[in-house]
């Protein structure tokens, strides 16, 4: 059983979470303000966190913040339409994906299941020493810079092999260009984000990821590297 | 033929020397009265001294013509009547050729020096006068006045003071700029007798450009155009009809002109800037709405989808309970969204002066069960105490949006404030209207509202800001509150929770049957 923290400020829309997530079998903690997050994820450890952007009392930037201080637990961000500038501030800020309000629960499902299996990968390879990324069919050696997706090895230059590891490494996470630049170009970079379309471009040709399946394009704010829900689905080919 | 007032400026020339050759002949008939009785006792040289006299008041009241009537005169008197052989001109002793001579040396060079004197004083005044009147025209442009005043206070000053038939203010048509040939020119402002309508198509049509640049228009006699001009450019023209102007007239307009072009031109751009404020104010308004109104309809939104999609996803693994809750969710936030809308509706017809009010008498308690039907499954029954005086005056308003007002205010109160605290209800006469108004006020055990915030809560804020706590519904309520002339604010003088007054109209008193 999952164990999921809600925050929002509208308690019908906590009810109506509370009630659905329930009958999907998690169980869920609500907490109405930001101060009341940030104690609830240290006293109840829940497994994930659903938080409102738009909070009365801390800003949904600042409890993602306050909350990565201490804690890995994945946070999926309820926003609103329009708020883009605001979705790339706080996934800077350390919260893993985002879902635009009004939302179905097909979707939320969809993102919970995602942020729940790479944290759980994410936690089995938690030692500090771990070598190798294994991200469904995609596998990263970080001592060899090798990589292979469905046992066949990839060609890849030593750029194009760091932006894949950067992403394995934060697989399930909605890393921003932003976020890329810095990490895999280096720390004078951060606006340029036609890097990271050229080389995300490439990579998909490399892992026969055309329709970006596995590596996710986020529009307006970055990519995601997601292993898919069944090891090998049928490609849905014609497009 | 048409009336032809003289300027004031030279009204009065000839009436003042006729004046003064009266008064030249009036003071010889006196003085020769006075004298010929006693012609056997007085010395020649008596009359020679008096007989100044009367060309000096000639001088004095009518100028130098009148001065030389005077002087001539008493020569002629002086010579018929006092110098013998009397009542002849001939002058017979040489000593008398003396005497006359020398009076009429004095009697010239005295009426030269005091006509010289007269001269000069009536410049004075004349200058004096002037600059009054210049200062009076361009005071009258100083003041704090609008374009289209200013355009009728220039025609109604030049009017005052050159007294022509009509006085017209011709203006490019499509404002602003200057005049250029072929440019649409209208009348924008005219004083005097009304135009003809071949005037105003004269003045109109063609032409104005050439004959903006010279002070008379030799197409049309007796008319004075004068450019206004800002630089080297003309902007407009005034224009007088039937008008005669000297000289310094002529200047003193010109003078007035340039200001008052510069007037207008400066009276334009401040419209121009005000007109775009307000633009800018409106464009304010609408994103700040439409911001604040996206996300407070999405708000409702967002809780009836996840509610419905619940049912259809997970609908076989709920229990009755959780889904008769969720049916009630989702019938509840539509009624919200309905309100929101029917409220964003009037606010917005409001704003666009399309939304008439209907005021109506109104009980203050049924206004508050209008608001708390409402509301109803939103506040639980026994959340809102109601108090007011059982004598209190009824309310005129339309009693519809008073409702929103209070629903919405309720509404946030209860959204804010604990499950199991009291929501208070007041109603009395505002302090100090006389019971014109009546005040009604929502107080709440929430959180307060700081004191930064007690402005802010009423406006429209995009929820980007981070408040965000009280939406769209107490901004509403202000527009609807000023709508009716009342006020709404935050009490500043509360220790716990918080307080929210709004004023209204009463219905004025029935008077007591006699």
């Amino acid at each position: 059983m999952t164990k999921v923290l809600v925050v929002d400020d509208d308690p019908s829309l906590l009810k109506a979470l509370r009630i659905g997530l329930t009958a999907r079998g998690d169980e869920v903690v609500l907490a109405h303000t930001g101060a009341e997050a940030v104690t609830q994820v240290a006293l109840a450890t829940p497994d994930l966190v659903i938080l409102d952007l738009g909070l009365p009392d801390v800003d949904g930037i600042e409890v993602t913040r306050r909350i990565r201080e201490f804690s890995e637990v994945p946070i999926l961000v309820l926003s609103a339409y329009g708020d883009e500038r605001r979705k790339v501030e706080v996934l800077d800020a350390g919260a893993d994906d985002f879902v635009t309000k009004p939302f179905g629960m097909a979707e939320l499902e969809a993102r919970l299941r995602v942020a729940l299996r790479h944290r759980t990968a994410r936690h089995g390879d938690s030692d500090e020493a771990a070598q190798t990324l294994q991200v469904g069919d995609l596998q990263v050696d970080l001592v060899h810079h090798m990589a292979t997706y469905n046992g066949a090895q990839l060609q890849l230059t030593a750029r194009e092999f760091e932006l894949l590891a950067y992403l394995a490494r934060h697989a399930g996470k909605v890393c921003t260009h932003h976020m890329i630049l810095k990490d895999v170009w280096g720390p004078g970079y951060g606006v340029e984000s036609n890097y990271v379309r050229v080389y995300t471009h490439r990579l998909r040709k490399k892992l026969g990821d055309d329709d970006g399946h596995l590596l996710k394009t986020v529009p307006g704010i970055g990519y995601q590297l997601v292993a898919e829900d069944h090891p090998s689905p049928p490609t849905y080919t014609g497009g | 033929m048409t009336l032809v007032q003289p300027s004031r400026l030279t009204m009065g020339r000839y009436q003042h020397s006729i004046l003064g050759v009266l008064a030249a002949l009036a003071g010889l008939g006196i003085v020769l009265a006075i004298l010929l009785p006693l012609r056997p006792h007085v010395s020649i040289v008596i009359p020679a001294l008096l007989f100044v006299l009367p060309a000096l008041a000639g001088v004095v009241v009518g100028g130098s013509i009148a001065g030389v009537v005077g002087a001539l005169g008493g020569f002629l008197f002086y010579d018929y009547f006092f110098l013998p052989p009397y009542n002849t001109l001939t002058v017979r002793s040489p000593q008398n050729w003396v005497a006359l001579f020398v009076y009429l040396v004095v009697v010239l060079v005295v009426a030269q020096v005091v006509a010289q004197l007269r001269r000069a004083r009536e410049e004075a005044l004349r200058r004096t006068e002037e600059t009054r009147r210049l200062y009076e025209l361009s005071q009258a442009l100083i003041g704090d006045l609008n374009l289209a005043q200013l355009q009728t206070h220039i025609v109604d000053t030049v009017q005052g003071v050159f007294a022509p038939r009509w006085t017209a203010l011709v203006l490019p048509a499509g404002g602003r700029g200057a005049l250029a040939p072929g440019e649409v020119l209208q009348v924008a402002a005219s004083a005097g007798l009304p135009l003809a309508e071949a005037d105003i198509a004269g003045l109109t049509t063609g032409g104005g450009h050439a004959r903006s640049l010279g002070l008379t228009d030799g197409s049309e006699p007796r008319r004075v155009s004068v450019a206004l001009a800002v630089g080297d450019h003309p902007v407009g023209l005034l224009v007088l009809q039937d008008v005669e102007l000297v000289g310094r007239e002529r200047s003193l307009l010109g003078t007035f002109a340039n200001q008052a072009a510069l007037a207008l031109d400066r009276a334009e751009l401040s419209e121009q800037a005000l007109r775009s404020r307000l633009l800018e104010e409106i464009d304010r308004w609408r994103s700040a709405l439409m911001g604040a109104a996206s996300h407070d309809l999405r708000t409702p939104l967002a809780s009836i989808k996840t509610a419905v999609s619940s049912l259809r996803q997970v609908g076989t693994q709920l229990g009755p309970a959780d889904r008769s809750e969720l049916l009630e969710l989702i019938e509840l936030q539509s009624d919200r969204l309905a309100r929101l809308v029917t409220n964003l509706l009037d606010m917005t017809r409001i704003e666009a002066g399309a939304l008439e009010l209907r005021p109506i008498a109104v009980a203050f308690d049924e206004l508050v069960h209008e608001a708390l039907t409402s509301l109803e499954g939103i506040i639980g029954p026994g959340r809102v105490v109601v108090e007011g005086p059982t004598d209190l005056p009824l309310l005129h308003i339309d009693h519809v949006l008073i409702g929103q007002v209070l629903a919405n205010v309720l509404e946030n109160a209860d959204r804010l404030s604990p499950d199991d605290s009291v929501i208070r209800v007041t109603g009395r006469v505002a302090p100090g209207s006389g019971s014109t108004q009546i005040e009604i006020a929502v107080s709440d055990d929430g959180p307060g509202i700081g004191r930064e915030e007690r402005e802010r809560v009423f406006e429209m804020f995009s929820q980007n800001g981070g408040g965000g706590r009280a939406g769209l519904g107490l901004a509403i309520a202000k527009a609807f509150v000023e709508a009716h002339g009342g006020l709404i604010w935050i009490d500043p003088d509360i220790a716990r929770g918080a307080r929210v007054i709004f004023t209204v109209p009463a219905e004025a008193p029935v008077p007591a049957p006699v």
